[in-house]
Formats: C-alpha cells, structure tokens, sequence
C-alpha cells in the first residue's frame, strides 16, 4: 500500500506542487486595524467586534526570534527537535518546529532570516506521513 | 463581601503510586484537611474540584469532583468541577472563597486532585500536551521555558549558573519536605552536568510527572474565630486572570505581574509586605522571572535575589520553602492548592525541618496555567494574611 501524505491540519497550509510555485501559510487579516493572525482567529483581538477578519496568505518568510533545541520529544515525532517562535514578514509571530540545519547551538542565530518549508513531521500509526508547515535557514 | 480564612489544609505525598486512583488520593487530602479543620463532612455546603486530565488518562469519564468526594463520604452538596490546566487548584480555592464571602455558604471545601502515571507514559506526555492547539506539531512545554528563559536571561543579566542556584536551593528545601516527590538534596554542580533536556535546562531544573491530590477548608473568618482548632489564615485576595493576545512589537504585560497587580490592589498589601511565598516552577530556573514579574525584587535584580540567599529558608523572603514543582512534584490540578497547603504551612509555624526562619504574616502563592495565544492559559495570584 502506498504510503499517503497527510496535512497534520487541514486548513492551515496550500502546499505549491513540486517545482511549480509557493506554499503558503494561511491565516487572517483584520480590515479595520491590520492585525494579522496565524493559525486563524474568528474575532480581532484588538477590535474585539465580529466580521472584520478576512483570510489572507503568508507567503512564509520571516526572522527567527527564538528558539530551543530540544533532547526530548512526543512519540513519533523526531529527537532532538528544534522549537523556534517565528517573526513572520507581514504577519504575526507563530510557533514551529525548525528543519533543515543541524540540532546545535551554532547553526541558528536569532533574527536570520527563515522560509517555510512543507514536510513530514511524523508518520502516523498506519505508517502515512503526517505534514505541516515547518521553517529553515533561508537559502538552505 | 465578607472576609474569608482558611481553617484547615491537605495533602499527600507528591509521586508515582501505582496503586491508588484518583478517588483514594483527593479522599485522604480532603480527610486530612477535615481533621486540620476540625470539623466535619455536614459542615461542608459546597465544594469546588479541580482536575485537568483524568478524563483522558483513568477510568473516571465525567463528574470527577462527584466520584472522588462520594468515596470521601461527602455527597448531596453542590459540586463544582474545575478544569483550568496547572491553575485548576488555584481556580478550586477561588470558586469555594467567592461561595464563602459573598454569604452564599459558611463553610467551603476546594480540593485538586491529579493522576498522570497511567501506565503508559507516552499516553500522558501526549495528553499533558494537548491542552495547546500546537501539541499535535510537536510542541513541548519544556522547549517553551527554554526559549523563555533565554531571551529573559539576555535580558535581566541572569546566567545558567543562576538557574542552577534556585535549583540546588529548591531541591535542599524538597528534601526536607516529606510531602515532595523527590528527596534529595543536590548540589549546583550536579544540577548543571545533569543531561541538558532544552538548553539552557538540564535535568534536574525540570519538573517530571506526578500523582497527589490536595485540599483546603475555607469559612468567613467570623466563624473561623469560633471554630477553628488552628490560627486561621485569612484570604486577603484571590485573583484569577487568564491570557491576553500577544501582539509582536507591541507592549504585553506578563500575565503573573498583571495577576499580581490585582491581588496586591484587592489586598491593600504590597509586594514589600511579602514574607513567604510559593511559585509555579515547572521548570525552576522559571522561579527567577517570578521574582521580578511579581516585584519582588526590581528589574535585573533577580540574580541577585538568588546570590545573596534572599530566597532560602533562613532569607528574608523564602521562596519555595516546599521545594518548588521540580522537587515537590507537579499533579497538574494538585499543585495550586499544595502551593496553599505550603505557605498556610509555613506560616502557621508548622513546617517542622523545611520552617522558614522569618515568621511570616503575608504569604503569596503564584499558580499558572496552559497556553494560548502566545501568553499562559491562566494565573491566579493568592495572598494570605495572619
């Protein structure tokens, strides 16, 4: 049987077929004061009114404000990992696990720039790969 | 408002029990506490119960508070229960003061009762997890300290061998507790060469899993003077907040110092006045940001706080006397109330081996919770006078 990739959530991310364009984040946007909110949030916490939210993609670029290198993990999910808060360009600061670059001190510097990137974060228990969004070192 | 005291406290050890469910540990914390009280079940009129994931990890589905205090014998009273992650016991205590000072009861019980050990501990990890909208990408609260502890350190000056410090201090106080899940002293060098878990953490400053249940007795302080066996220790305040959006570049005050500001305002007492006090240490190092997100002490100054010994037993603010969550242990919905268990404790004079040496009339305890956007789920900040 094939194995099947599986958005870990739906609704979270458009993952760009290979080779052909972006991936994107997607979240919202408040039209009266601009606040930007990712995952999704039905009311602006700044405006606190409904309706002003509208969805909106982020394209994934961002800073690195910071992070830890983790000696533990939850089953199935990869040991050491790498936990970082992200500065998203145009967008808010979002929590994610952090790819592409060794587990040490010395690969990461707080403010490098970093892109998202779609890939595997576990299998799951039928051996399917679950996918969501996570960031690397930009250019990497 | 009427005022409000404690009459009576509770707990059992903190630890892994194999054989004893929820019900057998909130029934022998909720037993000690009537005997600290002195009175009985019939003076119970309410009781509130905090539990954060029973219905995950035992066989309890639903109206926890109801099955654990029906193998207590108390039953046929209103039962409240309480879900408000590692701020459960803090939440319980509030809902049975709110009960006593508004003069819908006399007499209130609040109890947090927690077992995590369920045979299968990648079911608990996972489940203790889950309480964020992150835990199914791989989200640790571990990582979420650390990355904390970092960028606080970088800014108050603080150092690794600081964290190391509160540490050692928390698990010599533990190992003078013998309610505490782990007693055994350790030295600063033993806490820094321990395995790094999340750097800057290692080992030995975090917290593990644990089961316990703890409870207290609460009654308007008029009735209290009448009936009670001990030194009631009254209520001054009991706030409760929970988190607020954290926007990038924008001014976001901490939650505990925003939960403290209300209790020290509600409580005409400041934080000078503070002789005792218990925080939410998951991590110990964490002890430190409370030190100056509770003013304690003023910004940058909490390196200090720990160098100088301000905080130990025989200081002049004791912090932790109990050992702190990584020393003590940390049921989830327990820990509040154990929290309050300590420093109604301490300053009753009854500490035994882990007294503090000050006398203490205001004690605090500081209770948090979960995580959500980008802030913690809930504090509740307790300050309790004598």
């Amino acid at each position: 049987m094939d194995k099947k990739r599986i958005p870990v959530q739906e609704g979270l991310f458009i993952e760009a077929d290979p080779g052909t364009g972006k991936s994107y984040l997607i979240g919202n946007k408040c039209k009266k004061c601009g606040l930007t909110a990712f995952p999704k949030t039905p009311v602006c916490p700044r405006c606190q009114i409904q309706d002003t939210m509208e969805e909106t993609k982020f394209e994934g670029k961002g800073t690195l404000d910071s992070y830890s290198i983790v000696q533990a993990a939850l089953p199935g999910f990869q040991q050491p990992s790498i936990q970082a808060y992200i500065n998203l360009d145009n967008g808010p600061k979002m929590w994610s696990l952090v790819t592409g670059c060794e587990p040490t001190e010395g690969s990461l510097k707080l403010g490098m720039k970093m892109e998202m990137v779609i890939d595997k974060i576990r299998d799951d228990e039928e051996g399917n790969e679950l996918i969501s969004y996570q960031f690397k070192p930009a250019g990497k | 408002m009427r005022d409000v005291s404690i009459i009576g406290v509770g707990m059992t050890r903190f630890g892994k029990f194999e054989d004893r469910d929820m019900k057998d540990l909130g029934r022998e914390a909720v037993w000690t506490a009537l005997n600290d009280a002195g009175v009985g079940i019939k003076d119970i009129q309410v009781a509130y119960v905090a539990n954060a994931v029973g219905q995950q990890l035992t066989e309890l589905k639903g109206t926890i508070g109801q099955h654990v205090l029906t193998s207590a014998g108390i039953f046929g009273i209103p039962v409240i229960n309480v879900e408000n992650a590692c701020t459960g016991g803090s939440t319980s205590l509030r809902g049975a003061y709110l009960e006593v000072a508004s003069g819908n009861a006399d007499v209130a019980l609040a109890v947090g009762v927690e077992k995590l050990f369920c045979g299968d501990s990648a079911k608990s990890a996972q489940t203790m997890a889950a309480g964020t909208i992150y835990a199914k990408f791989g989200f640790m609260f571990v990582a979420l300290y650390a990355l904390q502890l970092k960028k606080w350190m970088a800014a108050s000056g603080a150092t690794k061998l600081h964290f190391a410090k509160v540490a050692a201090k928390n698990k010599y106080n533990g190992s003078l507790n013998p309610y505490a899940q782990f007693q055994k002293a350790m030295t600063v060098e033993q806490i820094l060469e321990s395995r790094v878990v999340a750097e800057p953490l290692t080992q030995f400053m975090c917290s593990t899993m644990a089961d316990g249940a703890a409870a207290a007795i609460v009654c308007s302080s008029d009735i209290a003077k009448k009936i009670s066996q001990k030194y009631p220790i009254q209520i001054a305040a009991c706030e409760l907040v929970s988190g607020t959006y954290n926007i990038p570049g924008e001014e976001h005050e901490e939650i505990t110092t925003r939960a403290a500001l209300k209790a020290y305002e509600k409580a005409g007492i400041g934080p000078e006045d503070v002789q005792v006090v218990e925080v939410h240490d998951a991590m110990s190092p964490a002890e430190l940001r409370m030190y100056e997100e509770l003013h304690l002490c003023k910004p940058g100054e909490a390196g200090m706080m720990i160098d100088e010994g301000h905080t130990t037993l025989t200081g002049r603010i004791p912090v932790n006397p109990s050992g702190g969550l990584a020393a003590k242990g940390h049921p989830i919905s327990a820990t509040g109330l154990a929290q309050v268990y300590e420093v109604v404790t301490q300053m009753r004079g009854e500490a035994g081996k882990r007294q503090v040496t000050n006398n203490p009339k205001v004690g605090l305890v500081e209770n948090a919770g979960g995580w959500t956007m980008d802030d913690n789920a809930a504090c509740a900040v307790t300050i309790l006078k004598k």
